[in-house]
């Protein structure tokens, strides 16, 4: 509680001639956070815990087009939302910075990696946790890559994903860097064990079979959709987050949205059926805030091409504010009850 | 009717010849080697990429096929909106997105039923007795070449030739009648006409090899169930499992009812599966879409529990890609069937029958 902080965004708006008014967002930015630069001091200067980079890169994708119009999307969706959570109790002002967009080159995939590795080493550098917003399933491989180095090869590094797919394609059509791919190149970096990662919302059948083999090759654990169905979401993520968390110095959060199921989120590149609805993941957000800390969030294939009144956008909004609800509920940076509406003069 | 049968089954992955074929046995259940394969390069669009064969009984059993393909495209046997005409090819479509391999029961689905696409079923506009003939014809040529139906409209009038064709094929014997729906469609006629898609089970009971006892509705629901379509249910002691017992007692137990009821003494089982059974917030792209339904998980148990029991046809109707929302609906409809089949595929390999 920072008696130095100004309190009249947690209220409804006073109205006269300078109020702040929720429809006229100004700048869009995340949650309408100051936009920073992507430097080092700069990020450090802003003295905030998260860092919001947008991905728009669909060139490692396989299926339907359109994610890369994801990170516009999700700022403008998360413009309907307050920073306080009530659930929670938490002013989420002041906890974010948006540090634009990453820029990406045409038809030019292993350079925009590089572009995503250095953007996510700089938030980490600075002492930030970077929020990455895709973009195609395939931005974790470089951003993956960028926490194991930023924690070092003497450290353990813990991964959880969630998503209706294992992505373990060691290639696709000659290809080692697309999404398919994805949690095959992972599981490959040095610092991360079998034991510290977890798979959960696999389901259906674009999940070929070298996918399961190399899965199984690799002692991944993949919780699918079947075993979440008999054991129940709250169990299956208590197991996985127990694994991640466990003796690790640093842990990435990857949320394909695609493990939702597709009535709940359309706008996805692949949707599929029979995943996750909608209420589910605010029992994710809690149990994930249990763990106190993250080191990474990914959030990807959001496709608002394919969404249907902002469903979509204004769920995986939802999804990244209740985990750092979460998280600053269990750090106990709440709001102080005795803080009240300000009386219009 | 048909040209040359082909001889054997044969299969090229991904529907591609030519210098970038993907020609290993193995291909179509791996991640492309050479090019996107099926998931952006269809090739010909067929179901699930199978290979085409001729509805023609000597083609089929030539070729050995398990499970066959056949497309309805007919949506004039219908009481509400068109646009079922479209469902076989947007179920064509949407299975471009997966592979025949399903890790859920580790099995190519494919290769063990030797599934054959033997394309659409020609109907005729303005004519429904004669569509539902060809319907008929065509069921039947499957059925004599040995193999199982999987059967996607099309309107839900499509059962009424389909039923009429499996009772026929086991005239010595008796078949049972699955009838998943929101609507109880047991209109004695509608208007006069008697075989609209209001009126499957009723033509269901008509067949003299299908008994009441073997007869069993599940999903019921809604303002769209006029009193004599309930009063048939009742009249002629029939099991209807509403919605609201679905929700009460659970997919599992449900399931098991209504397919111990069509086993109980049968030789053969139709399974007529509208896609209004389930929610219209996983199935949009239906004629009749309606809510409190069963959800996109439940209705993938049931398909895995139908397939520990199997069916002689299973019919998936009222599928409207163009009320759909990003391939949601055909999607799920897909996984439906390649479900069904995956766990029908276990539980016969399980059993020492492959």
């Amino acid at each position: 509680m920072n008696p130095a902080k100004e309190y009249a965004h947690l209220f409804s708006p006073q109205g006269g001639d300078d109020a702040e008014n929720y429809r006229a967002p100004g700048q869009i930015t995340f949650l309408r956070a100051p936009h920073v630069a992507l430097e080092v001091e700069a990020l450090r200067a802003a003295d905030t815990r998260f860092a919001f980079i947008g991905v728009p890169f669909d060139e490692g994708n396989v299926g339907r087009p359109g994610c890369e119009d994801g990170p516009r999307e999700f700022r403008f969706a998360s413009q309907e939302y307050f920073p306080y959570w009530f659930e929670y109790g938490v002013d989420l002002q002041g906890s974010a910075v948006d540090c634009c967009d990453v820029s990406m080159p045409k038809v030019n995939p292993t350079l925009a990696r590089e572009r995503i590795y250095k953007a996510v080493r700089i938030a980490l550098d600075a002492g930030l946790v970077p929020i990455i917003c895709g973009g195609d399933r395939s931005i974790s491989i470089p951003a993956a890559r960028a926490l194991s180095d930023h924690i070092g090869p003497d450290q353990a590094m813990g991964y959880l994903h969630f998503g209706a797919h294992l992505d373990m394609a060691d290639s696709w059509a000659g290809e080692r860097e697309v999404s398919t791919c994805a949690l095959a190149r992972i599981t490959e970096l040095p610092n991360l064990k079998a034991e510290n990662t977890a798979h959960i919302g696999a389901r259906n059948s674009f999940n070929p079979k070298d996918h399961i083999d190399l899965a199984k090759a690799r002692d991944l654990r993949f919780h699918s959709m079947f075993e979440v169905l008999d054991r129940g979401i709250g169990a299956v993520v208590d197991e996985a987050t127990e694994r991640v968390w466990d003796g690790t110095a640093g842990q990435y959060l990857s949320f394909n949205l695609n493990v939702m199921d597709a009535s709940a989120a359309p706008g996805v590149t692949a949707a599929e059926p029979g995943g996750l609805e909608s209420r589910e993941i605010m029992q994710v957000a809690g149990r994930i805030g249990a763990r106190k800390s993250v080191s990474l969030i990914d959030i990807s294939e959001l496709c608002p091409i394919y969404d249907v009144s902002g469903t979509t956008s204004k769920l995986a909004v939802c999804v990244v504010l209740r985990i750092m609800a979460a998280l600053a509920q269990q750090r106990g940076d709440t709001v102080d009850p005795a803080i009240k509406r300000p009386s219009a003069t | 009717m048909s040209t040359t049968p082909p001889q054997g089954w044969t299969f090229v992955p991904h529907q591609h010849d030519g210098p970038a074929a993907h020609d290993r046995s193995d291909d179509h259940i791996n991640s492309p080697r050479l090019h996107n394969g099926v998931v952006k390069s269809p090739g010909l669009a067929t179901f699930m990429g199978a290979p085409y064969c001729v509805p023609d009984r000597d083609a089929i059993r030539a070729v050995g096929a398990k499970i066959c393909f056949l497309g309805v495209p007919w949506d004039q046997g219908q009481i509400v909106r068109a646009g079922t005409s479209s469902g076989p090819a947007g179920i064509r479509d949407a299975s471009t997105q997966y592979f025949p391999y399903m890790f859920e029961y580790d099995i190519d689905i494919l290769t063990f039923f030797k599934v054959v696409d033997c394309g659409d079923v020609p109907t005729v506009p303005g004519n429904n007795d004669r569509s539902h003939e060809y319907i008929y014809q065509y069921i039947t040529e499957c059925l004599e070449g040995g193999a199982k139906v999987i059967l996607v409209g099309g309107d839900h009038s499509v059962p009424i030739p389909g039923a009429r064709a499996l009772a026929d094929f086991h005239a010595d014997g008796k078949i049972g009648y699955l009838h998943i729906d929101c609507h109880l469609d047991s209109a004695p006629d509608w208007g006069g006409i008697t075989n609209t898609n209001g009126s499957g089970p009723a033509r269901a009971l008509d067949l003299a090899n299908c008994d009441r006892a073997n007869i069993a509705h599940m999903g019921s629901r809604n303002g769209l169930n006029p009193k004599d379509w309930v009063d048939f249910y009742i009249d002629n002691d029939i099991r209807m499992l509403p919605m609201t017992e679905f929700v009460e007692r659970g997919v599992e137990p449900c399931t098991r009812e209504i397919f111990d009821i069509a086993w109980n003494g049968t030789d053969a089982i139709y399974c007529s599966w509208d896609t209004d059974s389930l929610d219209a917030s996983c199935m949009p792209g239906t004629t009749a879409p309606e809510c409190f339904g069963i959800n996109a998980r439940e209705a993938i148990q049931l398909a895995r529990i139908a397939g520990t029991y199997g069916a002689d046809i299973l019919e998936i109707s009222e599928l409207s890609p163009i009320f759909d929302v990003s391939q949601m609906s055909t999607k799920l409809a897909c996984c439906l069937i390649y479900h069904y089949l995956g766990s029908r595929a276990r539980t016969l390999r399980d059993r020492g029958q492959a």
